[in-house]
């Protein structure tokens, strides 16, 4: 007798799959190709954009192998295992800062976008109110339940992305792409640090995995699942370079967006396409910011013996509102963006490989 | 009896008015005497006493006229035991006596002893014919209901033009037997329930055992023992009693009038609910994906189901969206719109006093007036309303400079798109929610209305119905149920019942081949 195993608050390896490339690609994706373009000649920047994607895997693969030794263990339990409990929590709280910051980040740069291409004279702040009080109605929903918006939204996600592609192909100048390799040893640095940051967001696995019932495969399907995010950054990357040259590239504000605009659908019953591929992107950076802040909430949640979800969510979504207003200009807003990557990514990794070396030093083992 | 309970009741709230004793007595009189004290003595309340031939016993038929089978009463009851009483050797004592008249009775319907008045009084409210015999404390209970019900006839809410014409009635054995004519299997169940402390009327949980998961059927029992009202007079109220979130503006239960609808859903393994009195069926559990779903998908060709289904789904599209993009577009991205209709567009809206919001309100309240109006006027008025609607409101509107003419297009592809889906309950709540997308669009325009749309697909995935994510088989995802989705692959392709309902025996077709 098969149970409905799907309706408890269990999920499979395979919506880890979805999981991991919905938190990735988010608003990352809609400034990467300015930011590699400008650190780059030519299309060059392709390179370091798959080096820090095999890194990102790899990270990605390393993170959920950690979290699957200990299975179904919260990230708290195995890491008060490892060190003790103090560092534990301290480590938890480290970790939420993150969801909090990426929340603020995801919902400051949707206002901002919005701004840009929806509508001009909508204040800022109201759009990003409306966006995160979305974002709190479904964090406060079930766990489960997220992990299907990710895959009700992602098909929806790469159809308009494929959509998006096919039809800029008219555009597509080769000649563009050259010269290759031309960029100096400093500028690709440059560049593979914007391109690893970019990818933010495995550290959710950290917690996430312990949802998964039988969690041998999580490393292998979270890899896979980073490898769609990389692959479409690259593919972007490229045909962005691709239809407007890297100058062009290097000084738009959201070149992927721009790159809808090229958009024609034949018959011309739609103009200004990029107005409907950001609407329809909202879906993606919405499935980035959830993932955040219930990353965040389940977090800070296990730190308590009682369940305090819903305080603990009244608490984060005003601090993370806050959060994103404060930065003033576009300048403001791309250095709050930078300092979450970095921080992000700093924590995630160091964490990780903290936790590991310990856990190896000291043998701790799940059962113990 | 599950019911006794109801009648004690009634003595502890009637106890100044009513004093009767609840156990049967030897004495004939006195038990008739009891019921029509507990009856009050209504007209419609038959009985009928003689004495039984040669043993001069004195004997009574009681039955309410209308609800038990007189014909069948006079022919057979009667008559029998009158021959009866004309048999040599009978015996004298009363109780022995009422045995052989039980064995002479088995022969006309079936017989039951009842030992008190509440045995009594629910056979003879459901139809039943009691026969009472002077200095026995027992009686006899005949089954023999036979009262006036519909034909069976076409179900109107749910037509098709290929497909069974037969849909259920308000009785509940007809529908009983429908299923069963469908599914001859032994293992099919109906699980059947009192509902109602004082209408007290059949309900049957109909699935297949073998199929369907024990877990579903053990969940639905809970909730259907759960149900304590007065009345249930139609399905809607157990839909409503048992369904897993009452907020929710979707349905939860499917309800049909068709019983190879539901025929086929016991064999996916899905549950049937069944209440006597209305010819509306419930199946639980429903999904997002099914509520699109016709059985006529399944009667013509793959192609033309698929085709039918794909139309639907952009049916509901447009029924959700349409007003609401006409809205956004118009007051906040008149950029979106490619010039050539922009222009013809703004050229309509010249004069019109409104904003777009205010004018498709306007239009989308007078659309749901008039499809109110004519569902609630009879076929050969409702016609008027349709020229009305179409004539005098729709020109004169834009005559007069109201609304512009592009607006009564939309509202005219909305109302359209929404009546092309086929279950009612879901086409409805369909159109409630396109008033929240208007709203929204009038407030932040596509933001809003993308917004609206995720908040329905956060709604969406927290909902079950009984048990089961109202979201599956999109996600929870089930590749091998999309098969039977969007789109409908042909009968070969699908040898599996639905995976998401994790049914026992999951081959529902067999091409040959033996692996399972």
């Amino acid at each position: 007798m098969t149970r409905f195993e799907y309706s408890d608050d269990y999920i499979s390896d395979k919506e880890i799959l979805i999981a991991v490339p919905s938190i990735m690609i988010g608003v990352g994706i809609l400034s990467v190709p300015k930011d590699l373009a400008e650190q780059t000649i030519g299309s060059d920047g392709w390179l370091p954009l798959a080096a820090g994607g095999v890194i990102v895997i790899a990270m990605t693969w390393l993170v959920a192998r950690l979290a699957a030794k200990f299975p179904q263990q919260s990230f708290l339990a195995y890491s008060s295992k490892i060190t003790s409990r103090p560092a534990g929590i301290a480590f938890t709280v480290l970790l939420s800062i993150q969801g909090i910051m990426l929340t603020a980040y995801e919902t400051r740069i949707i206002a901002n976008v919005a701004d840009q291409y929806l509508f001009d004279r909508t204040p800022v702040e109201v759009v990003a109110l409306a966006f995160l009080l979305v974002v709190v109605y479904a964090v406060s929903g079930s766990r489960t339940g997220l992990f299907r918006l990710n895959m009700m939204f992602l098909p929806i996600i790469l159809a308009i992305s494929l959509i998006v592609m096919v039809f800029t192909t008219g555009w597509f100048e080769p000649g563009n792409l050259l010269p290759v390799m031309r960029t100096d040893a400093a500028g690709f640095w440059n560049a593979m640090n914007q391109s690893t940051f970019s990818y933010i967001g495995f550290g959710i696995l950290l917690f996430y995995t312990a949802l998964v019932k039988n969690p041998k495969n999580v490393p292998w399907k979270a890899s896979a699942g980073a490898s769609i995010a990389v692959f479409l950054y690259i593919l972007f990357y490229l045909i962005c370079i691709g239809v407007f040259g890297n100058l062009v590239t290097a000084n738009l504000q959201y070149p992927t967006v721009e790159l809808a605009k090229e958009v024609k659908i034949p018959g011309g019953f739609f103009e200004r396409f990029e107005s409907l591929f950001f609407v329809i992107w909202i879906m993606a950076i919405f499935n980035t910011t959830t993932m955040a802040m219930d990353a965040a909430v389940f977090a800070l949640n296990s730190i308590f013996k009682k369940d305090r979800k819903m305080p603990i969510i009244f608490l984060l979504a005003p601090l993370a509102y806050l959060m994103g207003m404060i930065p003033e200009d576009i300048n403001e807003v791309s250095a709050f963006g930078t300092f979450t990557s970095y921080y992000g990514a700093a924590i995630t990794v160091s964490i990780t490989i903290l936790l590991y070396m310990i856990a190896k030093l000291r043998g701790v083992k799940a059962n113990d | 009896m599950r019911f006794s309970s109801f009648f004690r009741s009634k003595h502890k709230n009637n106890e100044n008015t009513h004093e009767f004793p609840v156990d049967l007595k030897k004495s004939l009189d006195k038990n008739l005497d009891t019921l029509k004290q507990m009856l009050e003595n209504p007209n419609d309340l038959m009985i009928r006493v003689f004495s039984l031939g040669q043993t001069e016993r004195r004997c009574a038929i009681v039955y309410i006229d209308g609800l038990a089978d007189r014909m069948e009463i006079n022919t057979n009851v009667m008559k029998n035991l009158q021959l009866f009483a004309y048999k040599e050797n009978l015996p004298a004592g009363a109780g022995k006596l009422l045995q052989e008249v039980e064995k002479e009775l088995v022969s006309v319907g079936d017989v039951t002893t009842g030992h008190d008045l509440d045995d009594a009084a629910n056979g003879l409210l459901y139809g039943s014919t009691l026969v009472y015999l002077d200095g026995v404390d027992q009686v006899l209970i005949i089954g023999m209901k036979g009262w006036d019900t519909r034909a069976i006839s076409e179900p109107i809410s749910e037509s098709l033009i290929r497909g069974p014409r037969e849909g259920f009635t308000e009785n509940y054995r007809t529908n009983t037997t429908m299923i069963r004519r469908h599914i001859r299997d032994p293992n099919l169940r109906f699980k059947t329930y009192d509902i109602g402390r004082r209408s007290k009327k059949k309900l049957s949980v109909a699935y297949i055992e073998g199929i369907i998961h024990p877990d579903l059927i053990k969940e639905i029992d809970r909730r259907v023992k759960s149900i304590d009202l007065d009345d249930a007079p139609e399905s809607g109220f157990i839909e409503e009693w048992i369904e897993d979130s009452f907020l929710s503006p979707f349905p939860q239960l499917i309800n049909t009038e068709r019983p190879d609808k539901v025929s086929t859903a016991l064999l996916q393994g899905k549950a049937g609910i069944i209440l006597d009195g209305t010819p509306f069926a419930l199946i639980a559990p429903a999904t997002l994906g099914g509520t699109l779903q016709s059985p006529e998908d399944y009667y013509e060709r793959w192609m033309i189901g698929s085709f039918l289904r794909l139309l639907r789904y952009f049916a509901s599209f447009l029924a959700m969206f349409l007003p609401a993009l006409y809205i956004a577009l118009v007051s906040y991205h008149q950029g979106m719109i490619p010039s050539q209709l922009a222009f013809s567009i703004a050229a309509t809206r010249e004069g019109v006093p409104f904003p777009a919001f205010i004018e498709a309100i306007m239009m989308g309240m007078t659309m749901e007036l008039l499809r109110e109006a004519g569902a609630r006027l009879p076929t050969t008025i409702g016609n008027t309303i349709g020229i009305v609607g179409g004539l005098v409101i729709g020109e004169a509107a834009v005559q007069a400079g109201i609304v512009s003419p592009v607006m009564v297009i939309v509202v005219a592809l909305t109302a359209i798109a929404s009546f092309s889906i086929p279950a009612y309950s879901v086409a409805i709540s369909f159109r409630l929610l396109r008033f929240a997308f208007m709203m929204a669009a009038a407030i932040l325009g596509l933001y809003g209305i993308v917004l609206i749309y995720i908040m329905i697909n956060i709604h969406i995935v927290n909902l079950k119905s009984i048990g089961v994510p109202y979201s599956a088989p999109f996600s929870p995802t089930f590749f091998r149920d999309w098969k039977d989705l969007v789109l409908r692959a042909p009968i070969t392709m699908r040898p599996r019942r639905p995976s998401f309902l994790r049914t026992d025996d999951s081959k529902s077709a067999n091409k040959g081949d033996s692996s399972q």
